[in-house]
């Protein structure tokens, strides 16, 4: 309870004597409650600064963004590990996800950095490396569909398509029928 | 003879004289499961047809009922129904020579004055099968039941050959004629076998010669130069008896006149015997019969008439006058033949005229009851002797087929195609509308024709079967029903056991060509070639039917090309080895075809390239293999050549590792077999696979102490064959497969002369615990279902035998890594469960029936079952439907009317 009693009191205290320290010479008056001079001088005397510092967050971000899919890779092999390499459903679904969300991602690649583009900071490095990224995780997925031997990859997985051949030499006969 | 099958398509025409039973139509898209049948499919789709064979001796059965017991030349005992021809009981005797009825006796009732007099016994009929040894036996006329049963082997084999038999007064004497020397009888009492005494009479007789005697109960007749002698053999002291004729007659026919009194036919005279004279009776017409009405003697006389009627008439054997109760006009189909006659049976009704029933056979197997002076019924037991087999698609329905040829028709210009096209669819929408409202009974050719129309999967077929006697088959194979027949008197089957041959020369796919088939055989009065061209599925003759050649057929077979009419030409090579092709302007298209013929005794396999140059044809021999072995002790005895309408889907076989095993598939490859004695294993069997275009022996496999009966089959890249392993005394069945390996030399294009480098050889032999009658292998249209191999046991069960079991490939020892899909492991005997028995219970005996049925090697897909109900699903649709329109709108009310409260 008195816990709570001096939250209250600290949240609602009004310091005017500090806000007329810090104003400027403008007026005599006080400021009415809740007014801030100081947003006005901040804003335009951090400008540079604060602009220096948003442009390295949104570099962080967009390398943060850049490196996910690497970081799905390890989560993407336990998975794998996991699940085995029979041919049930929830494998093949698991694969099927691991392909799609990658190459969707792929396609999209240039939305996803859209913002940062327009924030003005290069994206060509963070595009490259998230698309190697994705072409990564497409690389697992294709080995997990190796591993388990749904690619194509062998002569008896087109031998149904093989054509019989054709015959250049006809015969006939039998016993001698005199 | 036993045909049953589930094909689609079957080519039995490569098959040996004893196969030709076993006809399967498979198709892949089958209704149920292979391996099984439900109680309530029996019948549904399969039947079966009992034959006894070409009757031999027949008799009215006098002492009850309504039977008549025939014996048979396919050596089966049988009673049939007077009323309707039906078997009532039938009973198969030892195959072969060793079960040849020689001699039946059926008791005749003497209580009826009518009949014959004759013994009567607790026995009352007597069949003696074989000769050495002879059976005798005692039967039930009633059961079919044996009453006793003893054998008799005779002293010199020889002479047993010609063994005839008489029975009078409950002994049966055993007649062994010596030619030229003297006859030995013999008396047994029937039941027992006992000599009725102690040695054997000898009757003096120098003067007989083979194939001019007959035994005429109780004389022996032979035609010696100007006349015509008997000797009584039962008379304690024979006396010859001779009649003079004034020219000489050893050259004219000696028969028996069949029924009562020792009559024989000399020419077209009859003679009968006496104890002291031969007399002239009368004359005869080209079939006879003699019985006893009222105590006259009546010969009853027959002969066909050019207006397809049969005329028979009667007179007294004694005085010749003409004896009018028995005369009648019937119509007889020429199909029939010609006929004699096996038994007369009549009886009187208080003094009316008597009323008769005649029993006849025909030379083509027919038997036939007349009665009331028309047909009653035919048996056409010409079917129990089936040569040769083809299952041909039926046609399109007439709309459909149009359809077809706009499909096929590739040239015409734009505007003429699109209304061709506009009016066929036309017609078939006027088709389907007539259809729905029922009005479609206006087609002229609805009775017949309405049902020989191909069904949704192609599973109706006819079924044309070629028979030994030279009669044809058109068969339905879904209701069993006998569309058409046709019989070629003057065709007989070739050399060697080798039966009449068919080809299809044009199948139904050809619209507006008619379908076509050709049978080939050798013509009876000069061994000439002679073919019969004709429509399978009407019957009818195409380009007049017969035709003759003027040259002996040394081998033949069908052209692959064809010209603008889709007719596969025949090409035969003459004895004089010049080359035919019929019809005649498809010559060119022989050009580069290789013809190979096989020389049984020599052993020898000879090629020639057809070569067509300046408007002539010439065989050239390029190569000959001699497989006789030294001293030609080793006989070829089967030859297997793939289908020719077989297609492989599979070009290869998938490893355990991934890799593929490519199949060997060489078209031109034949499977011959080979027997001979050997000094230290006493007989060997070879087989050689054989490319027939090069000459090149591609392997071939020996088999010591093991003999025949071989039943071969040739498909794909395998072969499967059956064998009579006499070391260890049990039947075995070897297949073999044949593998290029793991790359293929040409993908494209097979040339056996070019061909790749010697194959892989799998090959493994399994112990198969039945007798094995005839195998043959699945076929379906593109060859992309499963194959399995039917075989034919003499329990006269048809086992349909899956590949996987037959597999050379089944490994011995377990790999260590994963087994090949589908392969198991190695077992020596193949199992035979009686589910894989396709005819179920309905045995075909001893291979003389005539069953079909289908069955689906990779089973069926996606239909509904037979029994579907139909009417049950369509009302509750309706029923639902109906229901859900009728609460919506109650709903949609009561909705309303709580609004306005």
């Amino acid at each position: 309870m008195k816990t709570l009693a001096e939250d209250k009191k600290f949240k609602w205290s009004l310091k005017l004597l500090a806000s007329l320290r810090d104003k400027s010479s403008e007026s005599a008056t006080s400021s009415p409650p809740g007014y801030n001079p100081s947003i006005h001088g901040v804003v335009e005397t951090e400008a540079i600064n604060k602009n220096s510092e948003q442009t390295h967050l949104i570099i962080k971000k967009s390398w943060d963004i850049a490196i996910g899919p690497l970081k799905q890779i390890p989560m993407n092999l336990l998975l794998m590990y996991m699940s085995g390499s029979t041919i049930s459903i929830f494998p093949i679904m698991m694969i099927a996800m691991m392909l799609m969300k990658p190459l969707s991602a792929i396609t999209t690649t240039h939305a996803t950095f859209k913002t940062f583009e327009q924030a003005g900071t290069g994206t060509v490095g963070q595009k490259i490396v998230f698309v190697l990224g994705h072409i990564a995780c497409v690389g697992l997925a294709l080995y997990k569909c190796h591993s388990m031997g749904l690619l194509p990859t062998h002569a008896s997985d087109w031998l149904a398509f093989a054509e019989p051949q054709t015959r250049s030499e006809y015969s006939g006969g039998g016993l001698v029928l005199l | 003879m036993k045909i049953n099958f589930r094909l689609l398509a079957m080519n039995l025409s490569n098959f040996s004289p004893r196969n030709y039973v076993l006809l399967v139509a498979t198709f892949f898209c089958f209704i149920q499961n292979s391996q099984q049948l439900y109680e309530d499919q029996i019948g549904k789709f399969d039947w079966k047809h009992n034959f006894v064979g070409k009757v031999k001796y027949a008799y009215f059965d006098g002492t009850a009922g309504d039977r008549i017991i025939v014996a048979t030349e396919q050596n089966v005992l049988a009673a049939l129904s007077v009323r309707t021809g039906d078997i009532l009981w039938r009973k198969i005797m030892e195959k072969d020579i060793r079960g040849t009825i020689q001699y039946l006796h059926v008791t005749q009732s003497d209580k009826n004055e009518l009949t014959r007099p004759g013994e009567y016994n607790d026995y009352d009929i007597i069949t003696i099968s074989g000769t050495s040894p002879a059976m005798v036996r005692g039967w039930n006329p009633n059961t079919g039941n044996i009453i006793w049963e003893w054998s008799l082997t005779p002293n010199t084999q020889a002479n047993a050959e010609n063994s005839l038999w008489i029975f009078r007064d409950l002994v049966l004497y055993h007649i062994v004629p010596v030619y030229g020397s003297h006859i030995e009888v013999t008396g047994y009492y029937a039941k027992t076998g006992h000599h009725v005494k102690s040695t054997t009479t000898r009757v003096s007789a120098p003067w007989i010669v083979q194939g001019k005697c007959i035994v005429v109960a109780p004389y022996f007749v032979c035609t010696i130069g100007s006349q015509l002698v008997a000797v009584n053999l039962l008379a304690e002291n024979s006396v010859l008896v001779a009649k003079d004729f004034d020219r000489d007659i050893s050259g004219s026919d000696l028969k028996l006149l069949k029924g009562v009194e020792a009559t024989v036919i000399v020419g077209n005279e009859a003679y009968t015997l006496h104890s002291d004279k031969i007399t002239l009776r009368s004359n005869v017409d080209s079939f006879n019969f003699n019985l006893k009405i009222n105590n006259e003697n009546i010969l009853i006389a027959g002969s066909l008439q050019e207006d397809k009627s049969i005329r028979i008439s009667s007179k007294y054997l004694d005085s010749g006058e003409a004896y009018n109760d028995l005369y009648l006009v019937a119509h007889f189909p020429e199909t029939l033949g010609s006929p004699q006659i096996l038994d007369v049976q009549c009886k009187s009704k208080g003094s009316g005229p008597v009323a008769c029933r005649m029993l006849l056979s025909s030379d083509n197997a027919a038997v036939i009851l007349m009665q009331q002076g028309k047909i009653k019924w035919v048996r056409e037991e010409a079917l129990a002797s089936i040569v040769a087999v083809e299952m041909i698609d039926l046609p399109l329905a007439d709309f459909e087929g149009s359809i077809q040829s706009e499909l096929q028709n590739k040239d015409g210009d734009i505007f003429g195609t699109l209304l061709r096209r506009i009016s066929n669819q036309i017609l078939q929408l006027r088709n389907m509308i007539l259809t729905v409202i029922g009005l479609d009974g206006h087609r002229p050719d609805q009775t017949n024709d309405v049902d020989l129309t191909r069904d949704a999967f192609g599973l109706h077929k006819m079924i044309v079967a070629v028979t030994e006697h030279g009669k044809i088959f058109g068969i339905d194979n879904i209701s069993g029903k006998y569309y058409w027949i046709k019989h070629l008197p003057n065709f007989k089957g070739f050399n060697e056991h080798q039966s009449l041959k068919i080809f299809v020369q044009r199948t139904s796919r050809h619209f507006p060509n008619p379908p076509m088939c050709v049978v080939i055989g050798r013509n009876k009065i000069n061994g000439n070639g002679i073919l019969y061209q004709f429509n399978p599925i009407s019957g009818q003759p195409i380009n007049g039917g017969i035709t003759t050649l003027n040259y002996k057929i040394q081998q033949m077979t069908l052209l692959h090309d064809t010209e603008s009419d889709f007719l596969k030409a025949i090409l035969i090579l003459d004895h004089e080895n010049k080359v035919h092709v019929i019809p005649e302007k498809a010559a060119k298209l022989a050009h580069k075809m290789y013809l190979y013929t096989a020389d049984k005794t020599r052993g020898t396999l000879s090629g020639y390239l057809v070569e067509y140059s300046n408007q002539q044809l010439d065989a050239v021999p390029i190569w000959e293999v001699h497989l006789g072995g030294a001293g030609n002790i080793q006989k070829i005895t089967n030859i297997a050549m793939k289908s020719a309408i077989e297609h492989v889907h599979s070009q290869g076989r998938v490893l355990n590792d991934r890799s593929v095993l490519y199949k060997y598939i060489n078209p031109n490859l034949v499977a011959v077999a080979t027997q001979g004695p050997d000094s230290i294993h006493k007989y060997v069997l070879n087989v050689h696979l054989i490319d027939v275009v090069s000459g090149a022996v591609v392997t071939s496999l020996t088999h010591r102490r093991a003999k025949g009966p071989i039943h071969m089959v040739h498909s794909e890249n395998w072969l499967v064959y059956s064998y009579y392993n006499d070391k260890v005394r049990r039947t075995e069945m070897t297949s073999v497969e044949l593998y290029e390996g793991k790359s293929q030399a040409n993908s494209t294009i097979w040339s056996s002369l070019d061909a790749p480098q010697l194959p892989m050889v799998e090959k493994q032999s399994y112990i198969i615990p039945a007798n094995v009658v005839s195998l043959k292998e699945t076929i379906t249209e593109k060859g992309i279902t499963n194959k399995h191999v039917l075989i034919g046991l003499s329990t006269g069960g048809v086992i349909e035998m899956p590949w996987v079991l037959l597999d050379p490939r089944r490994p011995i020892l377990l790999p260590n890594q994963g087994r090949e899909e589908g392969v198991i492991p190695y077992i020596p005997e193949l199992p035979l469960p009686s589910e894989n028995v396709i005819n179920y219970n309905q045995s075909v005996a001893a291979i003389k029936d005539f069953f079909v049925t289908r069955i689906a090697p990779s089973k069926s897909f996606d239909l509904l079952k037979e029994d579907f109900d139909y009417i049950l699903i369509t009302v509750v649709l309706a029923a639902l439907t109906i229901s859900s329109c009728v609460a919506k709108h109650l709903s949609s009310r009561k909705t309303i009317k709580q609004a306005w409260k």
